[in-house]
């Protein structure tokens, strides 16, 4: 009996000129063979590989002779989730998005780059492709198609194919648990959590985040949260005119069991409606407040809230890096200044590069002076993207907001900082919206179970 | 009615066949390794029986495998690809279809130059076999010959069927001949890949006359409702053909955005184009 992984396979076939009874009437002209520089950067890229590079040299010789080279635009679609597929690519340059489209939502599973391959799950065992692919930025790929592949490694299925396989099966499953954990608070209608990122100190974070909070607050009262996290000054609770007796920073020590009392105890009520929990009262309690803490609070806060407004103020922490892996939505701002464009250019790009979706990235330009000194098209320009909302200027109201300890989205509708936070809050209540009860979505249907809630 | 001889001999050629079948069958469930003289048999189409053998097996399956090695171990093979340059017109595309049936990709260079064949049988049979064996350079093979004969039905479909991922829709972005484009545009439709979505609508922004017709019909064969702006568009163009088209390929995508647009065309001056749109809005309507 034939086993299946061993022994001569496919034959080796070479035309032989002699035979030929009568020559083709036009042939079709060989394939170019790569020229030395090509076969060496195909070699370094398919090297790298995880896997790949435990194969003999003569194989990934043989590999780097047959894959082709595909240029992809930043933002286009490398392969469709649920598709067939027959092909692994290797990024030869740029960067890759894998998303797992599970609506109501698209979760990131992975951003891959230079030396990582995708694919190998269709390409390998013959599924439909588990993610889609879009490239972030322009990529140079390697196609390596099934054929070719198995061309290659006909006869030494121990060399590698198995770990290949392996590879896949484990991707698979890890990409599966991803995206299911990234999901399930939505499954469970738990709060939707929105990052305000102000890359510039001065530009407005805190104000907009508190007159989100306010906007969101009229939408749903009672049910919408601003955290704190603009270290090492937190001052949300100041401009709302409340006074934090207690803070995240300090509950981080509480037993497990009493751990989501004692933070629901933290939290400060506004009459107006938004809820805020300072993260930390005094700049050396920052450090109390670690990615494993918020990890604990968020999971706890996201069972009780709609949404939960995080303001991460300016500087970059691991606190804030954590924050990022579990907000569905950034709102980055930017002010019409020259140094505050620059960081907020750079914070697009490591946005992006943290692998968050352009969908879920909303830019505010938050105008603080009457002539604003870069333009919005010259803004768009160095940001390489379109600018989702506008602020415009609002003279002194936010300062005398702040001194009368009032959040303008409430006490003052017609402000233009009210409005802008009106307008940010339709957009992410349009994108994250859900009906939080079966019960109120009976309501808005009508029929025999007609029931209304009533806001708490 | 059939003379005694010709029934005769038509019952053996019967009784021979169900014999090579029976063997290949036995080597491929692996009841059996060997199958020397199967290729040899006289009157025996054996390339069918083959192709009937393998239908549904996958290239990578063990069955396959097996059919492979022994056919490769009795020589069959070799003689299959010495087929290909026979003179006689029967064995070169028996030669095609017993490779293709058998997925040889390293016998691609040999089965490429019979596309460029005189005889319709040879060019048909090794396209079949390159669509069947797939990869890149199966679907450079076919590519080339679009090239050279423009629009083909068999080489559109089996450039369809057997080019990999990203072949097409590289090809599509890249310098054409003019009428390579169209041909292309057409298979990428038939693969149903969304991955080309943006060729597609760029070719039915830009494309020549030919190659905007076929890119909105194939957009809508994708159901690629991100082009149903440029297909809109489409719609006042002068080109009747491309009117036809656009609004068939909103049927297709039941665009209700453009139930006006395509309302519209009920008054056309072509009947064609009136026709398409009845089409069209009776698809949208059933949703």
């Amino acid at each position: 009996m034939i086993q299946r992984h061993s022994g001569p396979r496919r034959p080796s076939l070479v035309a032989s000129d002699g035979l030929r009874a009568e020559p083709p009437v036009q042939k079709r002209p060989e394939i170019p063979r790569p020229t030395f520089h090509d076969m060496t950067s195909r070699l370094s890229t398919i090297e790298r590989a995880p896997v790949f590079f435990t194969f003999p040299e003569d194989a990934l010789r043989a590999i780097a002779r047959r894959v082709r080279r595909v240029r992809i635009p930043a933002g286009e679609m490398v392969l469709c989730q649920g598709e067939v597929g027959d092909t692994i690519f290797f990024i030869e340059r740029g960067r890759c998005r894998l998303v797992v489209e599970k609506p109501p939502s698209i979760v990131t599973v992975a951003v891959l780059s230079e030396g990582d391959f995708f694919g190998e799950g269709a390409c390998v065992l013959g599924r439909s492709q588990q993610a889609s692919v879009y490239a972030q930025t322009e990529c140079y790929l390697l196609a390596l198609d099934r054929q070719s592949l198995h061309a290659v490694m006909a006869g030494r299925e121990g060399d590698g194919m198995d770990e290949l396989r392996r590879l896949a099966e484990q991707r698979f499953s890890l990409f599966a648990d991803i995206s299911v954990q990234a999901t399930w608070g939505q499954l469970l209608q738990e709060a939707t959590v929105i990052g305000v990122y102000s890359p510039k100190g001065g530009s407005g974070g805190t104000c907009i985040s508190l007159n989100l909070v306010g906007a969101l607050a009229r939408r749903y009262p009672g049910e919408v949260l601003l955290l704190d996290l603009d270290f090492p000054y937190s001052h949300s609770a100041l401009l709302a005119g409340l006074v934090p007796t207690s803070c995240l920073a300090r509950i981080a020590s509480v037993p497990q069991e009493s751990f989501e009392d004692v933070l629901l105890s933290t939290v400060l009520y506004d009459s107006g409606g938004p809820m805020i929990l300072p993260g930390a009262l005094r700049p050396e309690e920052a450090d109390e407040v670690t990615p494993e803490l918020l990890n604990k609070a968020i999971a706890a806060l996201r069972k009780t809230f709609r949404y939960i407004v995080v303001d991460l103020g300016v500087t970059i922490t691991d606190s804030t890096l954590a924050l990022f892996d579990l907000t569905q939505h950034v709102v980055l701002i930017a002010a019409p200044e020259l140094s505050a464009v620059k960081s907020a250019a750079d914070a697009v790009d490591i946005l992006s590069r943290l692998g968050t979706p352009h969908d879920r990235l909303t830019v505010v330009l938050n105008h603080r002076s009457e002539k604003p000194a870069v333009s919005k098209s010259a803004v768009e320009r160095a940001l390489k993207r379109n600018v989702d909302l506008e602020i415009a200027f609002d003279g002194i109201r936010p300062e005398q907001a702040a001194v009368d300890g009032a959040i303008l989205s409430i006490t003052n509708p017609k402000s233009e900082i009210a409005q802008g936070a009106e307008a940010l809050a339709a957009m992410l209540d349009a994108k994250h919206a859900r009906s939080r009860n079966p019960v109120e979505s009976s309501s808005v249907s009508g029929g025999i179970a007609e029931h209304v809630v009533q806001p708490s | 009615m059939l003379a005694p001889v010709a029934a005769i001999q038509r019952a053996r050629d019967g009784v021979r066949r169900a014999a090579v079948r029976r063997r290949l069958e036995a080597v491929a469930s692996g009841k059996a390794t060997s199958t020397s003289g199967t290729f040899d048999e006289p009157g025996v189409d054996v390339a069918g029986v083959i192709e009937e053998i393998t239908v549904g097996l996958k290239t990578d399956s063990l069955p396959m495998e097996r059919l492979v090695v022994a056919l490769t171990n009795s020589g069959a093979v070799d003689r299959m690809i010495e087929g290909l340059e026979a003179k006689s017109a029967h064995h070169r595309s028996a030669g095609a279809r017993a490779i293709g049936a058998l997925r040889i990709y390293e016998a691609v260079p040999s089965v490429a130059p019979l596309l460029a064949s005189r005889e319709r049988p040879v060019s048909d049979a090794a396209a079949r076999a390159l669509g069947r064996i797939g990869g890149a350079h199966s679907a450079g093979a076919l590519l080339f010959a679009l090239q050279r004969r423009g629009i083909s039905r068999r080489l559109v479909a089996e450039l369809a069927r057997g080019a990999p991922d990203l072949f097409i829709e590289a090809a599509l972005a890249q310098p054409q001949k003019p009428g390579a484009r169209p041909a292309l545009a057409l298979a990428a439709g038939l693969r149903r890949r969304r991955t080309a979505t943006s060729q597609l609508t760029a070719l039915v922004r830009g494309g020549s006359r030919r190659e905007r017709v076929i890119s909105c019909r194939a957009l809508g064969w994708i159901g690629a409702t991100t082009a149903i702006p440029a297909i809109t568009e489409a719609l006042y163009d002068r080109e009747w053909k491309l009117r036809v088209s656009a609004a068939k390929a909103l049927g297709a995508l039941r665009a209700r955005d453009s139930r006006h647009e395509i309302h519209y065309l009920l008054a056309d001056r072509n009947p064609r184009v009136r026709a398409a749109a009845r089409q069209a809005l009776r698809q949208i309507e059933a949703g």
